[in-house]
């Protein structure tokens, strides 16, 4: 009887201490319960814990954007935090940490939805110069409906069309995103520019090819006829304007021409491309020229070298006086064909006394001829020196009375 | 006679009301035709101003796509760390201003959310970013998309709910980042967390066993607590280092104030002075122990870039002088306990304790306490104690006794002591010149007996005390000025023969 007492109450006593000595093994840890250590974003996200004491510590949490405090429910002894929204929604590591005097710490990692929502497509730049150095490129990044990047190695297929060729290439999403370069080619042109990940597919992109800068080019000159008086105009043509691979420049290249004189001045004309070609015009000298032409296309080509002569019309240049010498009448001006020059033809009339230049006076003909008046008021009577300028012709008359 | 007094009061004050109504309203108008300076609309005025400047060590450039230039880098760090500050604040605040500067359109729901929540739960985050490791990844053709990886942030983060404080840590964490440039501004697209893990401190240093330490406070008798303004005389400074070497001592411990230093940007003209300090140390054979953050008094966790900015710039252009002895980081820290709070100012200090000892690995680190309780906390962070002592005498031994006790493994200095021998009209009672060599007597002996590392308070009498160092009161200010060796006649006192105990 006494044995059996014996036994029985040690079996109590032994009961006893492995029961208190559980508890308190388990008062003093809280142990995490939930395994899984990567879920989807969007997932409802619980962290639970073992807990045998009715305590409820807070759960420090902290994401890609930021950090927070969890409080937990307890359901007798399981300790559940719910992971928050703005957290569960986003990808990457989170670290969470029990604040308990004995505190537990880990981390799981939220990854992107299998499915993609929205290409997010950088391309750029939208203009590139046709030839094989030149490239623009495109920069994918396929997100979640929770707007996450796709993991690394995502495939990513970029579709691009250029002429009658279309293209596919794939590539893969690396540290976020994906970019593929995609070369011009040596035709000018547009190339349009798709991507695709996951089926999902991104909208129309286009990129221009411009034609790379222009080559050297040929000057053309177009003019009426051959004669310098200074009423028709001379048109300058470049040759079709071609880059290295033949495509016509872009139009409005601006094109300028280099005259040069036989004095050595310069006299500059300007026009811009149109499919290729710029004109520029000249009028015509209103004497004997030779000139020397040449086109720039500014820091990029430039063309041969041309000249042109004018020759002279006005051969003689006639004078009369009138009304006490003060009315002077240059003509008749006679063209090419003994014709009266057109109207406009310049001429100049100066006045000297005693080798002082007085007065300079500069009129136009009109029906051949052109006449200068001395106020009498401005030039008094007395003895003057008269010299006439026209078409390169200069004809002095001294001493002349004016009364 | 009245009527017509009656009539002149009413139409003056009417027209004072008229008149202050149309003037009223004509401010008004032309304040609201000011309008706003068209330079704004480009962002182009913001004046940089160091406000968050974490450690940022630039991986060598090796991208993928368009080549980086050094101007566009600086300017994508600047917005980078200026994301990360908008992002303290808000945390900080709980408020959302600024952020839409520097996230998109997207990205800024997700810190939104964020302060949402922590709103609601009265959740409040102060945290700072220390040290960013960034790697350029990958520089978009048209320049506006780069793709950067983060390694190894040095994060620092104190948590409170309903107001207290329930988490302080430290993490390290590497980010891949995506930024935009957007209306001039490079802001954050995509961040994803790929790492995170506990910051552990480095260990460094062998513990010190036993130092030897006999020295004193010195701020020079003319310029106290101004020792590098206008009135720096390395004359002065050298004559002084003389009767200090004279005296049988061996070292200085001087102050750095960081506001007069310049804060974050330390001025050249200061550093020069400090450094000439530490020549004229050199040649006087004196070791100095240079005492940073004097007058320093915020903690604030957004401060600790900029601290720690001051702190480099000092400790790395004195690390190599060889008449350094050790950095004390701050003078009495535990001052500032009660306005600041315990635990803020002892992260603070930690922080700053662990960054000084990277920045030298050479010279030994302290913490200046003004109190022997005080000096146990951050034992462990320390290279050696220190502890300021103006109590009765009597107790010193046992204070010593008992922080030897608790420190074992690390030396403990002394590193001020003094009596004032003022007595006057604001302390009848003080203190004589006699009782102050008596003083000095008694306590060169305690030193003596356990030899304890020490260095007493102060070389001079002085004339002036400035008010940030005990404040306006009169009886406090003259007390202060008696703490000296030597009077202010500038004759040696009673106590000059007891500054040092062979």
């Amino acid at each position: 009887m006494k044995y059996k007492q014996h036994i029985f109450l040690f079996i109590a006593i032994l009961i006893a201490t492995i029961s208190t000595g559980q508890e308190k093994d388990q008062g003093n840890s809280i142990g995490l319960l939930t395994s899984q250590t990567e879920f989807e974003v969007g997932s409802t996200v619980l962290l639970q814990f073992s807990s045998a004491e009715a305590v409820t510590p807070l759960l420090y949490c902290s994401n890609s954007y930021g950090s927070t405090v969890i409080t937990p429910v307890l359901e007798e002894t399981t300790l559940n935090y719910e992971i928050p929204d703005f957290i569960a929604n986003k990808s990457g590591l989170v670290h969470w940490k029990l604040i308990h005097n004995n505190p537990t710490s880990g981390s799981f990692v939220m990854s992107p939805q299998q499915h993609v929502a929205t290409m997010e497509t950088y391309i750029g730049p939208p203009t590139i110069e046709a030839g094989d150095i030149d490239y623009t490129m495109l920069v994918v990044i396929p997100t979640d409906a929770l707007d996450n990047p796709m993991p690394e190695g995502t495939p990513v297929m970029v579709h691009h069309r250029f002429l009658d060729t279309q293209t596919e290439e794939e590539i893969e999403t690396k540290k976020i995103i994906s970019y593929k370069n995609i070369s011009s080619r040596r035709k000018s042109g547009r190339l349009f520019i798709a991507a695709e990940c996951l089926e999902t597919h991104s909208t129309e992109y286009t990129v221009d090819v411009l034609p790379a800068i222009p080559t050297d080019f040929t000057i053309s000159v177009d003019r009426p006829h051959e004669y310098a008086d200074g009423n028709q105009i001379t048109s300058f043509y470049t040759s079709i304007l071609r880059d290295a691979h033949a495509n016509i420049v872009s139009d409005g290249t601006f094109v300028t021409f280099f005259i040069r004189n036989k004095a050595g001045n310069v006299l500059k004309a300007s026009g811009t491309t149109v499919q290729g070609i710029a004109t520029a015009k000249m009028i015509h000298p209103d004497q004997e020229e030779q000139w020397t032409v040449q086109a720039y296309v500014d820091g990029m080509a430039e063309s041969n070298t041309i000249s042109i002569a004018y020759q002279q019309v006005v051969e003689n240049v006639e004078i009369a006086f009138a009304k006490a010498n003060r009315e002077i009448q240059v003509g008749p001006l006679k063209s090419f064909m003994n014709q009266m020059i057109p109207d406009g033809f310049q001429v100049v009339l100066e006045v000297y006394k005693d080798n002082v230049l007085l007065e300079t006076y500069t009129k136009t003909s009109r029906k051949g001829y052109v006449s200068f008046s001395l106020e009498e008021a401005i030039f008094k009577n007395d003895t003057y020196t008269f010299t006439i300028k026209t078409a390169g012709l200069e004809k002095n008359l001294p001493n002349i009375k004016l009364w | 006679m009245n009527r017509n007094i009656l009539r002149s009061i009413l139409i003056i004050s009417y027209m004072i009301i008229i008149a202050v109504i149309i003037g009223g309203i004509s401010s008004l108008y032309s304040y609201l035709n000011t309008g706003a300076d068209r330079a704004t609309i480009l962002h182009t005025e913001i004046q940089k101003i160091d406000q968050y400047i974490p450690d940022v060590y630039w991986a060598p450039l090796y991208n993928e796509g368009r080549p980086m230039d050094q101007e566009t880098l600086e300017r994508i760090e600047n917005n980078y760390l200026d994301a990360w500050y908008v992002k303290q604040i808000a945390y900080k605040t709980n408020t959302t201003s600024g952020i839409e500067d520097y996230y998109t359109e997207n990205a800024r729901k997700n810190l939104y959310n964020t302060i949402a929540h922590n709103t609601e739960e009265g959740i409040v985050v102060e945290a700072t970013t220390l040290e960013h490791h960034p790697t350029l990844e990958f520089f978009s053709e048209d320049g506006q998309l780069v793709v950067i990886t983060d390694y190894d942030v040095v994060e620092y983060k104190r948590l409170y709910k309903d107001e207290v404080l329930i988490l302080e840590t430290t993490e390290t964490a590497t980010y891949k980042i995506v930024l935009l440039l957007e209306d001039g501004f490079w802001r954050i697209r995509h961040m994803v967390k790929e790492h995170q893990e506990v910051y552990t401190e480095k260990e460094r240093f062998d513990t010190l066993k036993d130092i030897s330490v006999k020295g004193i406070n010195y701020y020079p008798q003319a310029t106290p607590w101004d020792m590098f303004g206008d009135g720096f005389d390395p004359e002065i400074l050298s004559k002084d280092f003389q009767i200090i070497k004279d005296a049988g001592l061996e070292s200085i411990r001087i102050f750095v104030q960081y506001d007069d230093f310049g804060k974050a940007n330390v001025q050249e003209d200061k550093l020069q002075k400090l450094k000439q300090t530490l020549d004229l140390a050199e040649r006087h054979n004196l070791k100095v122990m240079v005492t940073l953050f004097d007058f320093y008094g915020d903690y604030a966790v957004l401060d600790w870039t900029l601290n720690r900015r001051h702190a480099a710039t000092i400790v790395s252009s004195l690390k190599e002088h060889p008449a350094l002895y050790a950095w004390d980081i701050k003078n009495e820290p535990n001052l500032d306990f009660e306005s600041r709070g315990e635990k803020q100012v002892t992260a603070w200090l930690q922080m700053m304790t662990s960054f000084v000892k990277n920045t030298d690995p050479d010279h030994p680190v302290t913490i200046g306490w003004s109190n022997a309780e005080s000096a146990i906390i951050l034992k462990d962070h320390v290279d050696f104690v220190s502890f300021h002592f103006y109590e009765d005498l009597d107790t010193l031994e046992d204070v010593y006794l008992y922080l030897n006790e608790e420190i074992p493994t690390k030396p403990i200095v002394l590193s001020e002591f003094g009596m004032s021998s003022y007595k006057g009209i604001w302390n009848p009672f003080g203190n004589s010149e006699n009782d102050q060599a008596t003083y000095h007597k008694e306590i060169q002996g305690i030193i003596a007996k356990h030899k304890i590392p020490s260095m007493s308070w102060t070389l001079y009498d002085f004339v002036e005390i400035p008010k940030e160092v005990v404040g306006r009161l009169p009886w406090q200010k003259n007390n202060q000025k008696q703490f000296g060796f030597i009077n202010q006649k500038g004759d040696e006192k009673a106590a000059f023969k007891y500054i040092f105990k062979e």
